[in-house]
């Protein structure tokens, strides 16, 4: 887990964010705590992380692709809506957690 | 090319999409598409998400600092707080079954989305004062 189902309720509950730039926000922050998780996910697996390159190669293709386009049209979502939207996927996906952890 | 990798660059494609516009590292598609989709261990899954996570974000919180949409110094305080968080959680987690932390993030996560929920509904449909531009 990045975080991101973390930091965003706290952007917008807390720190008083809008959705649109609580979840830009969110993003940036990512970066460095996925860049961090690859030495911790290193030493709880006791040895390198077992990584499928060509599906990850295959992945990021498209996921970069996938990220620019979604990070450009944020501007374009109304608030209203993302921030449904969000908490709709925040709540299954707690559900899921609680049912499936 | 086979057929696997067409939907490696189709699921990824979808996982990017969310990534970018909801400001989640993607994992939340990556995970269970490799586990159900590509049949792999979750193991290889986790591991493999990870390494895609890190260049998603990369792209898509990029593209936010360029176009202003992300708030820079909340997003230092807060990465600095979840890299420790991370840390802390991995050290946590070597006491902690895995299940019961995941039981309790989902609880926090479905409480946390009630509220977003009410104050989606409560407030107008206007953008909140403090948008930056």
């Amino acid at each position: 887990m990045g975080g991101g189902f973390v930091m965003i309720p706290l952007l917008v509950l807390w720190a008083g964010l809008g959705q649109k730039v609580a979840n830009a926000t969110s993003l940036v922050a990512i970066i460095p705590i996925a860049i961090a998780a690859v030495p911790i996910y290193y030493f709880r697996q006791g040895g390198a992380p077992q990584v499928d390159l060509r599906v990850a190669l295959f992945l990021v293709i498209g996921s970069s692709i996938g990220a620019y386009l979604g990070a450009r049209a944020l501007k374009r979502i109304p608030e209203r809506q993302l921030r449904i939207g969000v908490a709709v996927l925040m709540v299954l996906v707690g559900i899921k957690q609680v049912v499936v952890p | 090319m086979t057929l696997a990798d067409f939907a490696a660059i189709a699921g990824g494609f979808l996982a990017g999409l969310l990534s970018g516009a909801i400001g989640i590292g993607g994992g939340l598609v990556f995970v269970p598409m490799l586990t159900i989709g590509f049949r792999v261990t979750q193991t290889i899954a986790q591991g493999t998400s990870l390494a895609a996570i890190v260049p998603t974000a990369l792209v898509g919180g990029v593209t936010h600092l360029r176009h202003g949409n992300a708030d820079v110094q909340a997003a230092v305080w807060v990465g600095a707080a979840g890299v420790l968080g991370a840390i802390g959680g991995a050290l946590i987690a070597v006491h902690v079954e895995s299940t019961l932390l995941a039981r309790v993030f989902g609880v926090f996560y479905v409480a946390c989305a009630l509220l977003l929920l009410q104050r989606a509904l409560t407030t107008r449909s206007e953008e909140p004062p403090a948008e930056s531009s």
